[in-house]
């Protein structure tokens, strides 16, 4: 097992940790959207399809193994921050970049921190909060605050800043860079992070507009 | 033309440094930066001052010495050009023009805006050659090179191992440089042998020297003066999988 630890403890073999646990997140995010958009079939196949979920044996070993995607991503994702950090002591009057960087990959720590603050507060509140009612009830009434819609929703456009870089992004660190295929990978990178914040959003945006209730 | 300098002045790698702005006349378009300063350090000498210290070398293009961030770029703000190759008519007259050391721990400012490169230096040492007897010229046609794969290879030799890479990326990461010396050896036969070790043992070095993480921004693409392009990083990354998971290494 030395190998994997001299993997693990290299720049290149940490950021695949980062990648994979990623992309496996983002086949998370592909399960949720689905779950979720339920809601706009009404409250019975919603609170069914909940129900369905949590009577399955399977859901908590499938949660933690979710968890631990979520702690790789994160932990590893910190770790390389902290050496990047580093590796830059004293940085520039003038930063200017002639090309390469995006208002994703720019934004990547921040709209990570921003995912992270939301999904500490959307387990609190759905994965662990009062779902006696049923879990449609649940949803709209919190998102019928105001500001815990605006929240969700700014939540979910920070998701897909950072899934428009981070998508391709993982590619490249796999070694999946050629011109046979990397321009549909990005363009496929980009509507998947806008496939997914627009169908988070579609929610709270709905019941904001009273067309849920 | 006449332009204002604020260019980083530091005395040695212990003390610290700060920009000092400077007015400069007497410059004509057709003059490099390098050469705008050292009309500069003449006119600092006929006052007594210290000349700024900087590095340069062939001032074409192709050693790599010159480094240099110009107004927050790198080599200066054209495309695939080197500090000497930057010429005084890309700037407005009367511009004020910020020059900087490059920036990464891995290059320890020396003094003014010299640094010093010899991680690079390590980082070749440490696997980016290939061990062969050398004695005479071998024959041309004796080991068959598709085009294709000489172009590639070609492509990623292009490197001067100036440092661009590192100073243009958000993280001071070396991948580019790296991966422009495994692509180009691993690519060819005579280097394909050894491309196990070699990526380890560089990649090594790289971490050791304190370099960051590639973060795929692809800033170093966009700066680097030979446009040695970031599939190369994929194929590093490529290399060293291949390496950990499927060599004896």
């Amino acid at each position: 097992m030395d190998f994997l630890s001299r993997f693990y403890s290299s720049s290149i073999g940490r950021k695949f940790f980062v990648a994979g646990a990623g992309l496996s997140l983002c086949g998370f995010l592909i399960l949720h959207l689905s779950g979720n958009l339920l809601i706009f079939k009404g409250p019975g196949a919603f609170n069914h399809f909940a129900k369905t979920l949590d009577s399955n044996p399977l859901i908590l070993p499938a949660e933690l193994i979710l968890a631990g995607f979520f702690l790789l991503h994160i932990v590893i994702a910190l770790i390389v921050r902290y050496h990047n950090y580093q590796a830059r002591p004293i940085g520039y009057a003038r930063y200017s970049v002639k090309g390469g960087r995006t208002w994703g990959s720019r934004t990547m720590t921040a709209t990570a921190l921003i995912v992270l603050a939301f999904l500490v507060i959307h387990l609190k509140d759905f994965r662990f909060g009062n779902r006696s009612e049923g879990v449609y009830q649940l949803v709209v009434s919190c998102l019928k605050n105001l500001y815990y819609a605006v929240f969700y929703i700014l939540a979910m456009l920070s998701l897909s800043l950072h899934l428009s870089h981070g998508f391709q992004s993982a590619f490249q660190t796999f070694g999946l860079n050629h011109p046979k295929y990397t321009p549909a990978i990005k363009a496929l990178g980009y509507l998947f992070a806008l496939v997914i914040g627009l169908g988070f959003a579609s929610i709270p945006l709905w019941i904001m507009m009273g067309w849920i209730k | 033309m006449k332009f204002f300098l604020e260019v980083w002045r530091q005395k040695n790698a212990k003390v610290q440094g700060g920009l000092v702005r400077y007015e400069v006349v007497g410059i004509t378009p057709e003059m490099s930066i390098l050469e705008t300063l050292d009309v500069l350090n003449e006119q600092l000498l006929e006052k007594n001052e210290e000349p700024i210290a900087f590095d340069s070398d062939c001032r074409e293009g192709i050693c790599g010495m010159c480094s240099l961030v110009i107004n927050g770029y790198p080599h200066g703000p054209e495309k695939a050009s080197t500090s000497c190759e930057l010429r005084m008519r890309h700037f407005k007259d009367g511009q004020t023009i910020i020059i900087e050391p490059f920036r990464a721990k891995a290059f320890p400012v020396l003094r003014d805006l010299v640094v010093d490169r010899s991680a690079f230096d390590r980082v070749m040492a440490a696997g980016g050659f290939i061990s062969v007897n050398t004695g005479n010229a071998p024959d041309a046609n004796s080991i068959l090179i598709s085009k294709k794969t000489a172009d590639k290879a070609m492509d990623a030799a292009a490197c001067i191992g100036c440092g661009a890479c590192v100073a243009a990326c958000p993280n001071a990461a070396a991948m580019l440089f790296v991966a422009a010396k495994i692509s180009h050896l691993a690519l060819m036969p005579q280097g394909a042998s050894e491309r196990d070790e070699r990526v380890l043992n560089m990649r090594a070095q790289m971490d050791k020297e304190g370099f960051g993480h590639c973060a795929n921004e692809y800033a170093c693409e966009a700066a680097c003066p030979k446009e040695i392009k970031v599939s190369h990083i994929a194929k590093l990354n490529r290399e060293f999988l291949r390496a950990v998971f499927c060599s004896d290494k």
